[in-house]
């Protein structure tokens, strides 16, 4: 485990604000599975990324939060709120994405968002135009007036995220919401979730794909065996490791063997690759970026850049579970 | 392609009170059993040959006032029982199996809705339905009777008409518990809704079978069940040798432990996957 990871971020967090969820030490086991060990975390305000494996506990943590399961240990607060005491209260301003089929097949969109806004609490006049609202803005059009069970898989996705917003909740957990969209699906998934986020709302996606997550979180935390192993804000992640360098140089292959050899020896070289006469290499800087630069010009080797690295989401996933 | 790039808009807007949002549910349930044809039909044909014809004829004929014999000729007629026994299965079948077919449950269990309101929503839906059947037609045959009578003694149809209600109440309840717990029992709305038919006429093929031996053997058929509860409600006295016992026991066993089972069920899979 990186304890630079763990601690990294932690100070951005935005407390008091009326998403924010914090968990201390919960356990949740089925049978002998052990779902989530002792998961501690903080979740901030934005949009955060729940990162984790098949299996670390994403789906459960979320359904722990939501009161759909019973922690057998810890304690979890939604906006200062105590999770199972507050329950009714804190679910009025909580929306909820399941991660599988939800949707009642025989509903039509319109009829099923404006439904599960009246649950919520929305009275039939307020419920009926939000949830046109709410189906403009997912962009499902007129097929709105048909069955669900008709609806491709991408737009029965946008129809699960529009009931989980047709109440306006500050708090949102999203379980794979881009699952089984087409790349361009994918991005308008994104946007939306980006849309939502803009106006004051705590979202809390899960997901395990990563280029998503580096796209529209601000705040990561990664799971994996039911624990929290990484959180923090994904610069701070990402910015992590200090002196972490992108050298490219270029030169004849004779003189660029024996530069690498040197790097090799008196620098951490995280990576090497090369072609056409040109090297690639990632490397953690031991000493001043002078040394590097002096045994290129010995080497006859001309160093293009020199540049800071950061380090890709999927790296810090890998590095952590 | 793509979308309107459409802002996130906020809703303002008041909340109504937890504990009223079951209504919600009910209302749904109601609306969208009206919309089923084959459901309208039994209910349709059902007051035709059980309600229809007892109204026309003891309204038409001359009566002095309602009379306790026209009520329970009319409420113990079979075909009565074999109506009510489909509309139930039909009205039950698929009101939870189909929350569980497609996981909504989910939906409804995320929000600020208790799961015990989420059955009491359905339970009442159903039963607002069950009763276009089973409450409506025998207030509506008391009135018409009292409404034409030649006689002077009004009080005495007024009783007549109010031990009817509760008899309606009781058809009405009767064979919904046992449908919600089949119905939560199975993901698919036809096993659900030819599970609760067939349990209710194996248990009355099976009391007819034993009852030669011991008339309380009756008891287990729920047609037998509900016209001795008639008799019980118009002050007739039931067979010798029956037990009055027996007939609470039978019914609180259709009522109650169904639908606590209907409850741990939805518990149980009101996780979802
Ligand atoms: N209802 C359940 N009964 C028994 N075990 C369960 C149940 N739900 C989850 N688990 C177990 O708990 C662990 C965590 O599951 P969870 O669904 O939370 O993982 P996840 O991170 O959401 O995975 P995925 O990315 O596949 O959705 C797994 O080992 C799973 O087998
Ligand atoms: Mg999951």
């Amino acid at each position: 485990m990186n304890d630079a990871l763990m601690t990294g971020g932690q100070g951005d967090v935005d407390k008091g604000a009326e998403g924010n969820v914090t968990a201390k030490d919960v356990v949740m086991r089925y049978g002998n599975i052990m779902a989530l060990d002792h998961l501690s975390m903080e979740i901030p305000t934005g949009i955060v990324g729940l990162l984790g494996p098949n299996g670390a506990g994403k789906s459960t943590f979320i359904k722990a939060v939501l009161g759909l399961v019973e922690p057998q240990g810890g304690t979890i607060t939604v906006g200062g709120l105590d999770s199972r005491q507050n329950v009714l209260t804190i679910r009025d301003k909580v929306g909820y994405m399941p991660e599988h089929d939800c949707l009642v097949e025989v509903m039509t969109g319109v009829e099923l968002v404006s439904y599960f806004g009246m649950i919520s609490g929305m009275s039939k006049n307020d419920s009926i135009p939000r949830s046109h609202e709410v189906l403009d803005f997912v962009g499902i059009g007129e097929e709105r007036y048909r069955p669900i069970s008709s609806y491709s898989t991408g737009m029965k996705q946008r129809v699960k995220l529009a009931q989980a917003i047709v109440h306006d909740p500050n708090l949102l957990f999203l379980d794979e919401p881009t699952n089984g969209m087409d790349p361009l699906g994918r991005e308008e998934m994104l946007d939306l979730i980006e849309r939502i986020a803009a106006g004051h709302k705590s979202i809390l996606v899960s997901s395990h794909i990563l280029q998503d997550m580096e796209r529209v979180c601000e705040h990561v935390i990664i799971i994996n065996n039911g624990r929290a192993v990484a959180q923090g804000s994904l610069k701070n992640l990402l910015g992590a490791q200090e002196g972490r360098m992108k050298l490219v140089a270029r030169g004849v292959p004779e003189d660029l063997a024996p530069f690498v050899k040197y790097l090799e020896r008196e620098q951490r070289v995280i990576s090497t690759s090369e072609e056409h006469g040109q090297v690639t290499v990632v490397l953690i800087l031991r000493g001043p970026s002078g040394d590097i630069f002096a045994a290129a010009k010995n080497a006859g080797v001309q160093v293009r850049s020199l540049t800071a690295d950061l380090s890709t989401l999927e790296e810090v996933f890998i590095r952590s579970v | 392609m793509g979308l309107d790039p459409i802002r996130y808009k906020p809703w303002i807007g008041q909340r109504t009170e937890h504990a009223k949002r079951f209504l919600v549910i009910t209302d749904h349930v109601f609306r969208h059993k009206l919309r089923s044809k084959w459901l309208l039909g039994i209910i349709v044909l059902g007051s035709i040959l059980v309600w229809v014809f007892p109204i026309l004829i003891f309204s038409l004929s001359p009566h002095d006032s309602l009379t306790t014999e026209m009520m329970l000729e009319t409420l113990q007629n079979d075909l009565l029982f074999i109506f009510v026994l489909i509309a139930a299965s039909l009205v039950c079948a698929d009101l939870i199996s189909e929350d569980l077919r497609g996981n909504s449950l989910v939906l409804y269990l995320y929000r600020a809705l208790r799961p015990e309101r989420y059955l009491l929503g359905k339970v009442l839906g159903a039963l607002l339905v069950m009763s276009l059947f089973t409450f409506i037609p025998p207030i509506a045959l008391g009135i018409a009777v009292t409404a034409t009578q030649t006689g002077p003694d009004y009080a005495a149809s007024a009783e007549v008409i109010a031990r009817t209600v509760l008899a309606a109440v009781l058809t009405t309840i009767f064979f919904v518990p046992m449908g919600m717990m089949l119905s939560s029992f199975t993901t698919k709305r036809t096993y659900a809704a030819v599970g609760i038919f067939m349990f209710f006429f194996t248990m009355t093929i099976v009391a007819g079978i034993f009852s030669e031996s011991d008339i309380n053997w009756q008891l287990l058929g729920p047609g037998n069940l509900l016209n001795y509860w008639y008799d019980v409600i118009f002050g007739e006295t039931l067979p010798k040798g029956l037990s009055s016992a027996g007939i609470a026991i039978m019914t609180f066993l259709l009522l109650v432990p169904p639908l606590m089972v209907t409850y741990w069920r939805i518990l149980s899979k009101g996780v979802g996957k």
